[in-house]
């Protein structure tokens, strides 16, 4: 059911997302380095992350695939001084960070590009596609007119 | 015969009616014990409890259990069933997080109150601590968030706390020190209690110096990992009456949950994180038809320092913002306005859900509380979190039946 992105070709260690029927055009979007978010057609309201059904009252599943802004404000991050994962081991802090896109949905994604001790919530950041693996691309997000 | 929908005054007269109450607690050693199952850990907590009630096992009819991150059983009350002995005629596991230990004793309530058994034995364990391995860990914090959309970020499970706490003093003008304050109140109050991992006086300073984890969380705003059990018996006064138990009971007298997230992507703001707490907390006081005035006594779920002011605040002790200066001036202490976890918590005493929280609760009640009894402790309340403060869940407790 689910199509696990393999990091055998590249040597990235860290974690990858495994793509689900309904989340494969955001997967796709982003690996053509373009940020398409998930809305409803009946309400025009936007949601993330992706869901086969509208978590809406209308439930629908009339869903359509919006390429959005990239334009996003910093609501809170967090420097991290750990991972997750060994593959995190004596790698510099990085910043995980929830945003707000323009859209409306937040996205919780790295802040690269800068300083970690330059981010701070309220800042304007713009996506950024990090190609991980040859399979995923990861949408981050750098100070907005970098 | 006229119908109508039941409402939370339906539940106090149901509460009022069958005297529901916690007449048995029991705990285990709690610290690295690494010659112990999960399970056995599990056994000896039920039979503390068994004991300490002083009813004998083959009284027990309900089996309320959790889940355990070592031993991974998809039907865990019944595995443990087995491994005990016993055979319920009401069994159910609960798999809310940290809300769930407040929970066990709502829904052996409910079981009670229904008719489908009349003393219930809730319980966990876990060797937690020495037994899960470290792709266990990774794997546990894998599903603390979203797998697909926030784990490829590195997310951690602190650093998810972290996200809460830094929205929390941008929103509130508030610093670290009010984090930090917490962690500090929790080690003084394990400080008094035997069965507690760390003891060692901590002050505000040394929270602030210890390692950065996440920012803004140092390894002091982080809960401890720990092995061990705890238990307690639920069941009505009548029947401990009937079964002669002699400790004094703790009567239930409300209970409500909240929901909020699952994942913080979906978080709008923490108002939400509010709401949840609030709805949680509100119908436990509507079931109750007491206020948070009337509190002598609070058990916050502490996993980390922020949980605390979220839930204290989300409760309506005091208004949003002003948790933080609260435990600063050490107002949370033994002795203070009002005293929270005086066993230590997850961030001091060991990490058990909020298992400990209960006991602690029910003990103070019973005034065994030893040299942190808090005096004139007459009305509890103990407060659970699940998830990334997503699932909530609220009790009250009092000394005397519900009038």
């Amino acid at each position: 059911m689910s199509e696990k992105a393999t990091t055998q070709s590249s040597g990235y260690q860290k974690p990858l997302p495994e793509f689900r029927p309904e989340t494969k055009p955001f997967w796709d979007g982003c690996k053509r380095h373009e940020l398409v978010l998930p809305r409803a057609r009946t309400t025009n309201e936007f949601f993330f992350y992706p869901r086969a059904v509208s978590p809406g009252e209308d439930m629908t599943q009339d869903i359509e695939w919006v390429k959005a802004s990239g334009k996003a404000k910093v609501w809170t991050f967090s420097i991290h001084h750990m991972g997750p994962t060994p593959a995190y081991k004596n790698e510099p802090a990085y910043v995980v960070a929830l945003v707000e896109t323009q859209e409306g949905v937040k996205m919780m994604t790295n802040i690269v590009g800068c300083d970690p001790k330059d981010v701070h919530i309220g800042m304007d950041v713009e996506v950024v596609f990090d190609d991980v693996t040859p399979e995923v691309t990861l949408p981050k997000f750098q100070p907005a007119g970098k | 015969m006229a119908t109508s929908i039941p409402k939370v005054e339906d539940a106090r007269e149901v509460l009022k009616k069958h005297k529901i109450v916690i007449a048995g607690v029991g705990e285990t050693e709690q610290g690295k014990i690494p010659n112990k199952s999960s399970f056995q850990f599990l056994s000896e907590a039920s039979k503390l409890a068994i004991e300490d009630a002083g009813i004998k096992k083959s009284d027990v009819d309900g089996l309320v259990t959790a889940f355990s991150l070592v031993e991974h059983t998809f039907m865990h009350c019944t595995t443990f069933a087995d491994y005990f002995g016993l055979r319920p005629k009401y069994f159910s596991s609960i798999a809310i997080g940290g809300a769930t230990a407040v929970w066990m004793a709502a829904e052996a309530a409910m079981a009670i109150a229904s008719g489908q058994a009349e003393v219930v034995l809730c319980v966990r364990g876990d060797n937690t601590l020495s037994g899960i391995s470290s792709s266990g860990m990774v794997a546990l914090i894998r599903e603390m968030c979203h797998a697909e959309f926030e784990f490829p970020y590195g997310l951690t499970t602190p650093g998810g706390y972290a996200l809460a706490a830094q929205r929390y003093l941008h929103e509130y003008g508030l610093k670290r020190e009010h984090l930090a304050a917490v962690a500090v109140t929790m080690r003084k109050h394990a400080g008094m209690k035997e069965n507690a991992m760390n003891k060692e006086p901590l002050t505000v300073e040394d929270v602030l110096k210890s390692r950065v984890i996440a920012e803004p969380l140092s390894k002091y705003d982080c809960s401890i990992i720990s092995d061990g059990g705890a238990a307690f018996i639920v069941t009505t006064e009548e029947k401990a009456k009937t079964l002669g138990i002699q400790k004094p009971l703790a009567y239930l007298w409300g209970m409500g949950q909240g929901y909020s997230h699952q994942y913080l992507t979906t978080l709008k703001d923490l108002n939400q994180i509010y709401n949840a707490v609030e709805s949680s907390g509100q119908r436990a006081f509507q079931t109750a038809g007491i206020s948070t005035k009337d509190v002598d006594i609070a058990f916050l779920y502490d996993c980390f320092t922020i949980t605390v002011l979220l839930e204290f605040e989300g409760l309506g002790f005091v208004p949003k913002g002003e948790g933080g200066p609260f435990a600063l001036e050490g107002r949370m202490e033994i002795g203070k306005d009002l005293p929270v976890n005086t066993h230590g918590g997850l961030l001091s005493q060991a990490h058990l859900g909020a298992m400990h929280h209960v006991v602690e609760a029910t003990l103070q009640l019973r005034g065994e509380a030893g040299p942190r009894q808090v005096k004139n402790a007459e009305v509890a309340l103990v407060h659970g979190n699940g998830g990334i403060v997503s699932a909530h869940s609220t009790i009250l407790l009092g000394k005397q039946p519900l009038s």
